[in-house]
Order: C-alpha cells, then sequence, then structure tokens
C-alpha cells in the first residue's frame, strides 16, 4: 500500500515537470496548430543550461547554506528561463514564421528538423553520456517531520511543487487577465480578424513561445533538482509524455494540459515500477494514439483554440 | 427533354406524386450548437425542375446543400433522392450517406468558392470526376492491364467530351488554377457533369460575374437541362438569373422556408420582401 | 497521348503484345529523346551507365586505386552501394504515402521493421523447434524456417501492407499532424516490441510458450539466409551480386511507382492532396484511398526490410529507431517530394552523405589535425538544418515535381497556419463570414487570373504539364 502511495508521489511531481513543459506545447499549437517538436528539447538545453550553472558557475552543493541556496537557485532559475525563452523565440523567427503561408505540414516538418539540430548541439558539447549532479537540496523527508514515517515525500519533491505549482497560476492568471493573454486567446480563434482589432499578431505568437520557452527553462531547472540528471535525449522522453499530457487533457487547454500531465506522471510512475522502464515509452505511444483515435478533443474538450 | 409541363401545387406540402419527385425532404434541421442553422425545412424537387433557393445571407442556404450532399448530417429529418435514403431516421438517431455515397447515386455539385484540383490540368479535373464511374483498381493500374487501358482511353475521351460541353475545349492541359475565372467556374461544373448526376447543384454559379458572363450562364444552364436531362437547384443571389431561369424558388429566412412557389408568385409574396429588404418595403409592395 | 487514336486490344494476348510493344518503343523513344534534348540524353545515359557498371568498376579500379594512393577519395563500398538501393525503394515508398497522397508518415521504419522481422522469422534457424524447408537452397534437415528469398519479398510485401492497413484504418482520419504523431508513435512501438519479445510466458489452449525468444530481443536475430539463386549467394559476401539483386528491385519499385501514379488512383491521390473535401464531393471514397495509399507505401518498406536482413544476414531492432524513419523523410524531402527520380537521387544522396562522405571527411579532418570536429558524429545536425533550411527555401526539394512545387509555394488558403479562412465546414457553417471569403478570393482570382493570362500564352508552347 505505501508502494502505491509512494509511486503516486513520485508521479505526480513528475507530472509536475511534465505539465511545465506541457503548457508550451498546448499553447503553441492553441495559437499557431503547430506542434513544436523542438520543444522538449528546448528543455533539455534549459537543463543542461541549469546544470553547467549549479556545478560550475556556483559551484551549488549539499553543503550551500540555505539563504545562499535559495538566491543561487533563484538566479539559476532567472538566467535559465531568460535563455530558453530566448531560444524559443528565436526558433520561431527563424524555422516557423517564414512558413506561416506554408501548408501545414511545412512547418512541422520544419519543426523536426530544429529538434534534431538541438539534439545534436547538446550531443557535441556535452557528449553522449548522461549528465549528472549530485544531489542538492536536502534529502528530508518532509512528512517525518509531521510524524509520518512510512510515507516519503522529499525536500526535493517539495521544491517541485513550489517552483512549478506559483508558474502555473501565474501563467492562468496571464491567459485570462491581462491583455496580452486576451491578445493570445484572441489570435488563437482567430488571426486574421485579431490582427484587424489591432493585436499584433506576430507580436503576440512570439510572445507564446516565449512563455512557453521560460517554462520549459524553469522545467529543466527543476529536472536537474529533482531528478539530478539530464542526457542529450532527454527532449525526446519529456518531450513525448508532455506532448501526450497536452493531447490528453485537450490540447489547446491550459488546465487540461496540466491535468493530463498528472496523469502522465502516474502513468510513467506506475509503469517504471510495475513493468519495466522498456516499455513506457511504448505504453505513453499507446495512450497517445488511443486519445487521437478515441476522444481527439482529449478530457477537457478544446477552449483556447475553437478551430476544427 | 424537353421541360414538360411541371405539375402545379405547393412543393412544401407534399402533395405531387412520388415518382415527379427527385429529392424530397422533410423536417430536415441542422443545430450547430446553440444556433439552428436550418429548421424544419420540408422542400421537394421536382424531376427536370429548376429551382432555384434564395434568401439573406446567413439564411442556410448554403447548410442545405451540403446536407443533401452527406457532407452535413442533420440533427433530424429525412432527405430521399430518387427513391434511395440519403438522410434517414433511426429512431432519435439521425444516419446519413457519406459524400462521395452521395455522388456516386447521382448528386453533382459547383462550391461557392471554387474548389477545383489548381494544380491538375482541366482534363485531369474532369477525370478526377469521373472516378465513381470508373472501375480498374490498383493492381490494374500497376500491371497496366488491357481494361486498365482502354478504361483510361475513354475517360481521356469523355474528359475531352466534356470539356468541349463546357466551352473549354484547347484548354485541356492547362492547370486548373491558371485558367480565368469565368473558364474555372465552368471547369468546375464540367467537373460536376463528370460524375454523371441527376441532379446538379450549382452553388452561385453567377458570383463575380458581370452581366455578360452572367447570361452566358444562364443560357448554359438551360441548356444542360435539356441536353443532359437534369435537375438542376441552384442557390443564388443574382434576382435576374433566380427570375430568368427557375421553374420553382424557394426562399429561406433564418433557416426557415417563408415562400415557395413560381419566381412571380414569390416575388410578390409581401414575407420575402420584408426579408430582403425590411418591413417598410413590405409595406409599400 | 500516344494511345488515343489505337484501338486496345483484350486479354492477356492483348497484354503481352503491350508489353512488347513498349519495350520496342523503347529505343524510339531514345533517340526522340537525344534528338531533342541531346545533352540531358547523353548525360543520363552517362550517368547511368556508370551507375550500373559502378560495383565492378569500384572492384576493380577505385578501391585498388584508394588503397594504393596517399590521398583515397571516397567511393562507396558495396555495402554501401547496397544500402543505397535498400533506402532507394523505401524512398520510393513513403514518396507513395507522402508525395502522392499527401499523408505525413513519420514511423515508416516500423514497417522496414516488419519486413526484415518476417525475413528473419522465415529463413533462418531462428525457429529451431520447427524445420521447414521450402524452395530454399538451405541443406536438408537444417532447423528453422527457410523460404527462399522470391517467397520472402512478396510476403513481406504483404505482411507491411496488412500492418499499413491494420494502422491506417482507425487513424487516417485524423487531421495531418495528429497523423503524424499517430505514425511517429507505431514507428516507436513496433521497434520496442520486437526488442522485448525476447521471454515470452504465453498459454493459450494447446499453444504454449515458456520463455520463448520469439524476437531474439536486444540481440536480434542471425543468422538469416541469404538469397540464393542457382547456388549463387546474394549476401553480403557476395559483395557485387547482392547490388545487382536490389537494382532488379528498385526496378520493380519504379516500375509499380510509377503506374500508380498515372492511373485513377495517382489522381485520386492528387485531388485529396489538393483539396479533400472536394475530393470526396467527386466520389472518391477518401478514407480507403488514403488507406490504399498507406499500405502500398508501407509494403516498399516490407520489401526493403526483407532486402536488409536477408543481404546482412542479422536484423535487430537497434536498427529501426526514429532517426531512420526521418532519415527516409529527409531523403524526399530533399530529393524532391512527389518525383520518383527526385527521391531516388535523395536516397542515393543521403546515403552516400552519411555512411561514406562524412566519414570520409572525418578522416580527411583528423589527418589534418586531430582535434578537428568529426562531422560524421553530428550527420543529424547537418541533415538537421538541411530540413529546415530545405523547407524555408526549397520545399519542393532538388528535383522537384511540378505539382508539389506549385503547391508547397502557394497553400490554398485552407491549409495555411495563421489564416483564419479554414474553407470548408468552417465558411460553409457561416455563410456571412463565407461570402466575405467569396469576395476576397474572387478579387485575388482575377488579379491572378490576369497574370495566369498572360502567363498562359509563353506555358502554351511549353507542353511540359504533367498529365
Amino acid at each position: 500500500m505505501e508502494q502505491i502511495v509512494q509511486t503516486i508521489i513520485i508521479g505526480l511531481a513528475n507530472g509536475l515537470i511534465f505539465a511545465l513543459v506541457a503548457l508550451g506545447y498546448t499553447l503553441v499549437y492553441g495559437i499557431i496548430e503547430l506542434i513544436n517538436f523542438a520543444h522538449g528539447d528546448v528543455f533539455m538545453l534549459g537543463s543542461f543550461m541549469a546544470l553547467v550553472l549549479i556545478s560550475s558557475v556556483f559551484a551549488l552543493n549539499a553543503n550551500t547554506p540555505l539563504l545562499m541556496m535559495v538566491a543561487q537557485i533563484l538566479i539559476v532559475l532567472a538566467i535559465t528561463m531568460f535563455a530558453t525563452a530566448a531560444i524559443n523565440v528565436s526558433i520561431e523567427r527563424v524555422a516557423y514564421r517564414p512558413l506561416r503561408n506554408a501548408p501545414k505540414l511545412a512547418p512541422l516538418i520544419s519543426a523536426i528538423g530544429m529538434s534534431f539540430v538541438l539534439q545534436n548541439i547538446a550531443l557535441l558539447i556535452f557528449g553522449p553520456a548522461n549528465d549528472s549532479v549530485d544531489s542538492i537540496l536536502p534529502r528530508v523527508n518532509v512528512l517525518s517531520l509531521v510524524g509520518i514515517e512510512s510515507i516519503t515525500i522529499s525536500a526535493e519533491q517539495v521544491f517541485v511543487a513550489v517552483v512549478t505549482i506559483p508558474l502555473l497560476l501565474a501563467l492562468t492568471w496571464f491567459v485570462s487577465k491581462t491583455r496580452q493573454g486576451k491578445a493570445m486567446r484572441a489570435t488563437a480563434q482567430d488571426p486574421d480578424t485579431a490582427g484587424l482589432m489591432g493585436v499584433d499578431v506576430n507580436r503576440t505568437i512570439a510572445i507564446t513561445f516565449l512563455i512557453g520557452g521560460a517554462l520549459a527553462g524553469a522545467a529543466g531547472v527543476v529536472q536537474i533538482l529533482y531528478n539530478n540528471t539530464t542526457v542529450w535525449t532527454l527532449g525526446f522522453r519529456f518531450g513525448l509524455n508532455a506532448f501526450t499530457s497536452a493531447v490528453l487533457g485537450g490540447i489547446g487547454n491550459l488546465q487540461g494540459a496540466v491535468l493530463g500531465a498528472m496523469v502522465l506522471g502516474l502513468i510513467n510512475a506506475f509503469s517504471d515500477r510495475y513493468l519495466a522502464a522498456n516499455w513506457t515509452n511504448a505504453i505513453v505511444f499507446a495512450v497517445l494514439i488511443g486519445v487521437l483515435v478515441f476522444k481527439p478533443t482529449g478530457l477537457l474538450g478544446q477552449q483556447l483554440a475553437d478551430r476544427a | 427533354m424537353t421541360a414538360a409541363p411541371l405539375p402545379t401545387g405547393d412543393l412544401r406540402t407534399g402533395t405531387l406524386p412520388d415518382d415527379a419527385i427527385l429529392v424530397r425532404a422533410r423536417g430536415v434541421t441542422k443545430r450547430f450548437g446553440g444556433l439552428v442553422a436550418v429548421n424544419a425545412v420540408n422542400f421537394d424537387i421536382p424531376r427536370g425542375a429548376i429551382v432555384s433557393l434564395i434568401g439573406p445571407n446567413g439564411a442556410g442556404k448554403t447548410t442545405f446543400f451540403n446536407m443533401i450532399t452527406g457532407a452535413y448530417t442533420p440533427t433530424s429529418g429525412d432527405i430521399t433522392f430518387d427513391g434511395h435514403a440519403i438522410v434517414r431516421m433511426a429512431g432519435s438517431k439521425v444516419r446519413s450517406l457519406k459524400p462521395f455515397q452521395v455522388t456516386a447515386l447521382g448528386i453533382g455539385r459547383t462550391f461557392q468558392n471554387i474548389r477545383l484540383f489548381g494544380t491538375m490540368s482541366a482534363l485531369d479535373n474532369v477525370r478526377v470526376g469521373l472516378h465513381v464511374h470508373l472501375k480498374s483498381h490498383w493492381w490494374d493500374a500497376v500491371l497496366r492491364t488491357p481494361g486498365m487501358r482502354a478504361e483510361e482511353q475513354r475517360s481521356i475521351e469523355r474528359g475531352l467530351e466534356l470539356l468541349d460541353i463546357v466551352g473549354l475545349s484547347g484548354r485541356a492541359d492547362v492547370w486548373a488554377r491558371n485558367l480565368p475565372y469565368g473558364d474555372q467556374r465552368r471547369l468546375e461544373i464540367g467537373r460536376a457533369l463528370a460524375t454523371n448526376p441527376k441532379l446538379l447543384l450549382l452553388d452561385e454559379p453567377t458570383a463575380g460575374m458581370n452581366s455578360s458572363e452572367t447570361a452566358e450562364m444562364t443560357d448554359f444552364i438551360r441548356r444542360l437541362r435539356r441536353d443532359f436531362g437534369l435537375t438542376v437547384l441552384l442557390i443564388e443571389h443574382d434576382m435576374r438569373v433566380v427570375m430568368g431561369i427557375s421553374d420553382r424558388v424557394t426562399v429561406l429566412d433564418y433557416g426557415e422556408v417563408i415562400a415557395e412557389g413560381t419566381p412571380v408568385e414569390v416575388r410578390a409574396n409581401p414575407r420575402v420582401i420584408e426579408a430582403y429588404l425590411g418591413r417598410g418595403a413590405a409595406a409599400e409592395a | 497521348m500516344s494511345a488515343a487514336a489505337k484501338p486496345i486490344k483484350p486479354g492477356l494476348v492483348g497484354w503481352f503484345g503491350y508489353l512488347l510493344e513498349s519495350a520496342m518503343a523503347v529505343p524510339g523513344a531514345y533517340r526522340d529523346a537525344l534528338v531533342r534534348r541531346p545533352r540531358r540524353t547523353i548525360a543520363l545515359t552517362a550517368l547511368i551507365v556508370f551507375g550500373l557498371l559502378y560495383p565492378i568498376l569500384n572492384r576493380q579500379i577505385f578501391q585498388p586505386w584508394n588503397r594504393a594512393s596517399t590521398f583515397p577519395l571516397p567511393f562507396p563500398e558495396d555495402a554501401v552501394v547496397t544500402f543505397m538501393i535498400i533506402f532507394a525503394i523505401m524512398a520510393i515508398g513513403l514518396n507513395i504515402v507522402a508525395g502522392f497522397a499527401g499523408l505525413l508518415d513519420l514511423g515508416y521504419v516500423a514497417f522496414y521493421a516488419l519486413g526484415a522481422y518476417t525475413a528473419a522469422f522465415f529463413a533462418s534457424p531462428h525457429f529451431g523447434s520447427v524445420t521447414f524447408i521450402l524452395f530454399s537452397e538451405a541443406p536438408p534437415g537444417f532447423p528453422g524456417i527457410h523460404l527462399p528469398f522470391w517467397i520472402l519479398v512478396p510476403l513481406g510485401f504483404l505482411v507491411a501492407a496488412t500492418f499499413g492497413v491494420l494502422l491506417g484504418a482507425p487513424t487516417l482520419r485524423l487531421r495531418g499532424d495528429y497523423l503524424a504523431i499517430v505514425t511517429l508513435g507505431f514507428g516507436e512501438i513496433v521497434p520496442v516490441v520486437f526488442k522485448n519479445l525476447s521471454a515470452v510466458n504465453f498459454e493459450f489452449g494447446p499453444i504454449r510458450l515458456v520463455n520463448a525468444n520469439l524476437t531474439g530481443g536486444n540481440l536480434g536475430i542471425n543468422p538469416i539466409d541469404a538469397p540464393r539463386f542457382f547456388g549463387i549467394s546474394f549476401g553480403s559476401n557476395s559483395g557485387i551480386a547482392a547490388v545487382y539483386l536490389g537494382l532488379i528491385l528498385l526496378l520493380g519499385a519504379i516500375v509499380v511507382a510509377r503506374n500508380l501514379e498515372r492511373s485513377r488512383m495517382g489522381r485520386a491521390w492528387m485531388a485529396i492532396r489538393e483539396d479533400e473535401v472536394a475530393a470526396e464531393m467527386m466520389g472518391i471514397n477518401t478514407v480507403r484511398t488514403k488507406l490504399l495509399a498507406f499500405g502500398l507505401g508501407a509494403s516498399f518498406a516490407g520489401v526493403a526490410g526483407v532486402m536488409q536482413a536477408s543481404y546482412q544476414g542479422i536484423t535487430t531492432s537497434d536498427f529501426f529507431q526514429f532517426s531512420t524513419s526521418i532519415l527516409v523523410l529527409i531523403m524526399i524531402i530533399l530529393g524532391g517530394i512527389g518525383n520518383i527520380w527526385g527521391v531516388i537521387v535523395g536516397a542515393l544522396g543521403l546515403v552516400f552523405l552519411d555512411s561514406t562522405f562524412l566519414p570520409y571527411l572525418g578522416l580527411r579532418f583528423t589527418a589534418i589535425n586531430p582535434d578537428l570536429p568529426n562531422p560524421s558524429q553530428f550527420n543529424f545536425l547537418i541533415f538537421g538544418i538541411l530540413l529546415v533550411v530545405m523547407m524555408r527555401f526549397r520545399p519542393e526539394g532538388f528535383i522537384p515535381n511540378r505539382q508539389r512545387a506549385a503547391e508547397l509555394r502557394h497553400a490554398p488558403p485552407g491549409q495555411a497556419i495563421g489564416s483564419a479562412a479554414v474553407l470548408g465546414e468552417e465558411a460553409l457553417a457561416d455563410e456571412a463570414k463565407a461570402d466575405e471569403i467569396a469576395a476576397e478570393q474572387v478579387a485575388e482570382v482575377e488579379a491572378e487570373a490576369a497574370a495566369a493570362a498572360d502567363a498562359e500564352a509563353e506555358s502554351a508552347t511549353e507542353g511540359d504539364q504533367p498529365r
């Protein structure tokens, strides 16, 4: 029983990371109906950047005093998010915007190409092997502080929640309450009319990519601090899970992406534990195919994009 | 087939004998979410007639077209064509044939916004229309059997014939999108004719045409009816066409049939005037 | 359209007559081409002759030269040439799916794997508990199932086609990008399944499998019978012979693809690609037609897989990665999507690049300075950049198909990203908006028509447009 709860907790923690990446997919798809293949690799680059910043630049380790640690993590977050946002915006500018009027499959193919480029850049710079850091955050079972010994919620998992949940809320607030968010929703529904109403469509799309990129960067930082490892192929696995989350929840739907991500985190955790890691990817794909074939609008249906 | 005298009687009330009717629509309704685009429309199209479907923008005309061709499934209602059921209610569920099945039954159509296959030649566009009546399979194609080659040859001949009929002989090899607008409209009709239809649905065939082109097209439609024994259902906004060519006119407004009859009757109908021009104009009529 | 005037003789006799006629028309057609475009014809002839003789030239001249010289040149070896041909067959197949019918299949490698494992199951000692030899030159009593190559090829064709239909039936109604993802998934799942079926416990009625190694798992299946005809092996140790066997298969693939292209099906695929809704309105059963493209395209990969497994004598799931699917896709995009010759050139070029040229460069670089990066290590970086650049500047590829070129440069309004005018359902549903769009289009078309009328006068003399 405890094992099951533990697996659930692991699943939810990873699910939150998926959620950050899934939002990038769903935002971009909602606004220009493109599956940004390269998004998972932007996340991967973010994780490498965090790795370098943490281990080389800041020499952050388990012994760093808590206040310093928090400060440095925040700086790492800021830098990484800024960098990945910039990368994502550049990708849009270079690979997708020129193809805005081409048949849909052209930007998709371009995205695949971009994905390969990013992966191989990481491969070139960092080599093929896994890259890890030692655990930095205190290895404490938070629940033991309240007297529960049989189940563990590690400080790292709390950290994941502490970073991701505010970001998710901030995004929801941004999209529903701010002017720019309204511009995004308008562009997602009908770019031409939005343009006629005074929305700078190009800029709105760029901002969407910026936000998605930043979230992916945050996810990268969390990935390093929680899972402690990264590798040049990380983008594929995370991208697959994140995209499946977005589709499962209803592509274009922000809440759906988060919900889907939670479900997928659980699926991953249970598959890894009770089946074999070998099969997990195949299972996630099976879920993806199942959703697309049987319920393409996902669990929560389409919201951001009303187009068929 | 010369235009036989058309049976009299309101087409809405189903008083005409069945074999004189090519299309019979009963209680056809289409809802898009909360919007009722077509509301309980009853509509008969007699064989050999040229019927116009008119009404203000948004009245539901193209939606109705789409339900006849199977592109949309009605929310409720029945549509029969030449004795075959295109749309059928089974309990509370509505079942509709798929568009390609409807085409095989004998309904051809053109589109409001021209939808030709732009990078295919005019001849090939027409040959695509022949697809449903050609029989060779892919293995015949791979092996280049005599049957397949004979069929291909016949399809070229028939295609050229049809191009002649619509006045595009000599343009067989031109890509559809390189044709002038008027020719494109005619090619679309040629392509629709290739499907060997009994009923031809023309969606605003004279859109974008000047008066001489319109007169040509009107003439052409009349000739088509005569030479092919076709029944024609038109959506039209140009009243000259409607008045000049139609045997019957049906008027839709907000998805409902508000008038039906001969062109003269419809033109004088106050509800029709009101729908188009507003209540004041109706009062003056 | 030379058939326009001649009557077509029916029956088997007529068919043979047609084949004979076509064969006898070749010299005449060649003479015509020589007269009309002498330089191009001669260049192509030289190229083809060189290609056909290459394996022999390679063995006798190029390789010895390379061994002796201080500055060797990147002449591809027999194995590379064989794979060039294998991938050319796959490129033609994917061209049917993506180039003719316009369906993006990102999991094409699954069918390649299926073909390879078909050969592995039916022409190897793998299923050692069974002994079944049929027409094969395997020694009598040799364990395992052994079918000859000429049965394996159609078998691989069928297996791949069947799975293509199974995959396509529920998924082809999905829109383009979703279909791409689903096929990607399938492309991942199939090799994973092959990799993991190495310890299967299964019980169903009389069938009982205990720890059965169905697919060889990570290690794959090995050895696999090489193709043998009349005592001669056409496997990897035969070098030259395998290349010519591959060429025969390639020729078959070209003929099949060409004949499909110029047929009722070919036109239907083109129509669907241009405007699926209109195509369905014209009586084309779009689901079934797309399924046909998908299944037929898959079957080419199946044949290629049979060739791979038989040639190399070994197959494992490591050979079948997502990157292979993308590689084939790059081949058809670079070469010229929709154009059979373009995709062949793309395949030959890319395999050459990947297997011979980049490693060659790597060696040269190392010779100059060991610290220089080895280009063959980041082949996919280069391919990725190529993809992005090609889609931006020349999406129709180097040897384009005229129709695809025209489509790619000017997407119909309903299919562009960021365009609100999604014709079809939306415009049809909203008449006011449709009227607006119609008015816009009319204006646009009339402007184009004016320009086209000018261009037409010129193009009338070209007469080169495909039928």
